[in-house]
């Protein structure tokens, strides 16, 4: 274990915003969502953390998790095959006096003997649906220097257009703040703002003892939510610390923004801005490299290994084991592990999900606002 | 526990005929195939033969091959028992030697073979290129019931005098060995896998052992025995693709072989048989607008905004604008800067190729033989390196 005054463990909630994707989480969950043609979502939060010495890892799924073990296996591609430590996979606790719970509250409340056991000084709190490259020790630190009682990551952008316009709260909540010297003095649920917000990124840092505590009487409270029910009426009480994360970010929040935020990964600069970090690990699925046979023709484009291409790919991203047959045409594309584009075929705004197949001499194309999604083995 | 059968994997040669590509690393690993390393076809042909338990005899430069085979997970050969296991010569209580020869290699490492208990040895070379199944050999050893038996191929008459020969009858029992004849009587040639019975195998080695005038080599000594005793030896026929990249032409040939599966036989895109490697963990490959990519193998890392024809890249190489890469074996690392040409070559690890330098065949001559650059060499800008030019430091200017 590294120094026990700035160690920490992490606790990852695959689940989180899986409403804002529902055709991406069908057969999944928001952690397991393939992305930059051979990772997955999780793959960046836990290859950060594990460059940060976080190799005390909890994942707290909910639900659709098959995907998310199988991916995960027994956490050997991040290296958290630890005897002290390492991977664990929290799956929701069922007892008679337990409901399911909605928000971090209840899911940290079924592990907090797990954390009072644990040695660590802090933890790292964090969804999946971000994909950045963040250096947890500084943030640690920032903390540390800062005298916060709570560390909250956030970035300045726009809030994306789908969660300003959905008017319910169905789709769960996001945050920005109010800021005064680096504190946060005001935590705003779901604001419809325009403009530059400080934008929650939901990554907390925080004293275990310090959220044992916290989430003890919250839970006693019958709350559910940590930023809308714990932190928002205690942000007197509470030095509530901002960090201001200015690398690279993709947020996921629908199936646009999942489409653009693939394809920005076709610019190198961000391409480099995202892989600066270090490696990024992910499960390994031995393939071939890949194959472009004569008559292949293929432009701005990203590509996993196991691929065979024959036929023609401009500006698209393409996973593991995809095949593109000759006379084939594949433009402004997602696809993803294993789908298929037979002889002929015309491919254009799609995502195509695992296994689908187009076959011969079929058109399909969707619309540069509106990519169109093919589900899991589907054969058009 | 006994192990029916456990490989031992000779590693230790130097592959001096690879020149500049095995000046730092053993044989086994030189890089193959976009991301492989030669030695990931025996291992994996062994896990996907049921073969658990794998010794690996190293000894020149082993440094790279050992952080490469590391546990073995990345080959399933992470096991509590068995697994793979690199073995070195070490120091013994009363003399200490270096592998003599490939029979005293496997001589040193009876105790390793003996925790095992197993009924029989394969014995397999880290130097070939094929995709092999041992249990179907294991089969015909049984069926046979042989006390050793050698995989052969099958080669043009012209060619046999290159190699070791078998001689076989109608039952496919040995009844003569050949080392690269004048005159040949076979052309049955010794693939140097062999299955042995252990304990006709470690009765041999001892006895070999004891002879101060042997080579302790497998080829020349004990199958020499093993025919004078009128042992029950056979000859088990492979058919599949084989290829001893022993040199760099047969390398270059090897990897180019790769690009055309449905007629070379060598065929990586195989569901059933997987050759396993360590994974670069680098993100997928990136071809920019206005690339041109023909008839390529490229993998992960690969950033190409330049012209790539029938090539076979491996992870991370970087072709600039303008540069051109054909017929070309470009391993893990290289940059190839803007306006330089690399031809008909084998460029080693983490190369630097300068802007408008020529490697390899002149643009305008055709039919020359493979240039090859080592591993961490510059190649200035607008140097010009020739066919068959050997570069084993930094070029800073003119031509070689």
């Amino acid at each position: 274990m590294m120094n026990a005054n700035t160690s920490a463990l992490g606790i990852v909630f695959p689940n989180s915003y899986d409403a804002l994707v529902p055709d991406l989480v069908n057969v999944r969950l928001m952690a397991s969502i393939p992305f930059a043609s051979r990772y997955r979502l999780i793959d960046f939060i836990l290859s950060s953390m594990s460059r940060c010495d976080i190799d005390n890892i909890s994942v707290m799924v909910n639900n659709n998790y098959h995907s998310l073990m199988d991916h995960l296996g027994s956490g050997r591609e991040w290296d958290l095959v630890r005897k002290n430590g390492g991977l664990h996979i929290f799956p929701p606790f069922v007892e008679k006096s337990a409901k399911p719970y909605t928000g971090r509250v209840g899911a940290l409340a079924n592990i907090l003997d797990f954390l009072r056991d644990e040695k660590e000084k802090y933890v790292v709190i964090t969804d999946t649906n971000i994909v950045a490259n963040i250096d947890f020790n500084d943030m640690i630190k920032f903390h540390i220097e800062s005298g916060a009682d709570v560390t909250i990551a956030y970035n300045e952008q726009e809030l994306p257009e789908s969660l300003v316009k959905n008017q319910s709260n169905d789709l769960g909540y996001y945050y920005t703040f109010g800021l005064e010297k680096g504190r946060i003095r005001k935590i705003y649920v779901n604001a419809k703002d325009t403009g530059i917000q400080n934008f929650s990124m939901n990554m907390f840092v925080v004293e275990r003892e310090m959220l044992i505590d916290l989430i003890n009487t919250a839970f006693v409270r019958g709350q559910e939510y940590f930023e809308r029910d714990v932190l928002l009426p205690q942000l007197n009480k509470l030095n509530v610390q901002a960090y201001k994360y200015e690398g690279y970010i993709a947020r996921i929040c629908d199936m646009k923004s999942y489409f653009d935020e693939n394809m920005k990964l076709l610019d190198d600069y961000n391409l480099d801005a995202l892989f600066s970090g270090g490696p990024v690990y992910t499960k390994i699925r031995d393939d071939n490299p890949t194959r472009y046979i004569e008559g292949a023709k293929i432009q701005n484009a990203m590509v996993a290994d196991g691929c065979v291409i024959e036929g023609e790919v401009e500006n698209s991203i393409l996973f593991r084991g995809v095949r593109v047959a000759k006379g084939a045409k594949v433009k402004n594309c997602i696809l993803m592990q294993d789908s298929v584009v037979e002889a002929g075929a015309n491919a254009e705004y799609l995502v195509m999900d695992k296994n689908v197949t187009i076959t011969a001499g079929k058109d399909i194309k969707g619309a540069p606002t509106y990519p169109v999604y093919i589900g899991k083995h589907k054969t058009v | 526990m006994a192990k029916e059968m456990i490989a031992m994997l000779l590693a230790g040669g130097q592959g001096s005929r690879l020149y500049a590509l095995t000046e730092k690393l053993a044989k086994p690993a030189v890089p193959f195939g976009g991301k492989y390393r030669i030695i990931d076809f025996p291992l994996s042909n062994c896990v996907n033969s049921g073969i658990d338990t794998v010794g690996i005899l190293t000894q020149y430069q082993p440094l790279v091959l050992n952080e490469y085979i590391g546990n073995g997970q990345p080959w399933d050969l992470d096991r509590l028992y068995g697994g793979v296991h690199v073995l070195p010569p070490y120091q013994k209580a009363s003399g200490s030697d270096w592998y003599k020869g490939t029979a005293n290699a496997i001589y040193q490492n009876i105790s390793f073979i003996e925790r095992y208990d197993p009924q029989y040895v394969i014995i397999l070379s880290g130097d070939q290129i094929c995709k092999q199944d041992y249990s179907d050999f294991l089969k015909f050893h049984k069926e046979k019931n042989a006390e050793f038996s050698v995989a052969v191929m099958e080669v043009p008459w012209e060619e046999a005098p290159r190699f070791g020969l078998m001689v076989a009858d109608k039952d496919d029992r040995i009844t003569e060995f050949q080392e690269k004849p004048k005159n040949p009587k076979s052309n049955l040639a010794s693939m140097g896998i062999y299955i042995f019975n252990w304990d006709i195998l470690k009765k041999y080695l001892e006895e070999d052992e004891a002879d101060p005038k042997s080579e302790n080599d497998f080829g020349n000594n004990i199958i020499p025995n093993l025919l004078r005793d009128n042992r029950r030896m056979y000859a088990y026929h492979f058919n599949g693709y084989w290829k001893d990249v022993g040199t760099i032409a047969s390398l270059w040939e090897a990897n180019m072989e790769i690009l055309d599966p449905e007629h070379s036989g060598i065929n990586l895109f195989d569901e059933d048989w997987k050759i396993y490697s360590r994974n670069s963990g680098m993100t997928g490959h990136k071809i920019s607008a206005g690339a041109v990519v023909e008839n390529a193998m490229i993998t992960d890392g690969c950033r190409i905004k330049g012209t790539v024809k029938h090539s076979i890249l491996f992870a991370g190489v970087k072709v600039e604008k303008g540069a051109v890469v054909e017929d070309a074996v470009v391993m893990g690392g290289t940059v190839i800067k803007s306006g330089a040409t690399v031809k008909h070559c084998i460029v080693a690890e983490n190369v630097t190729i300068g802007e408008n330098a020529v490697v390899g065949a002149m643009p305008t001559e055709s039919e020359n033989g493979v240039a090859t650059v080592g591993a961490g060499v510059c190649i200035g800008d607008n140097v010009k390196i020739g066919p068959d030019a050997m570069v084993r430091n930094d070029v800073e200017g003119g031509e070689e």
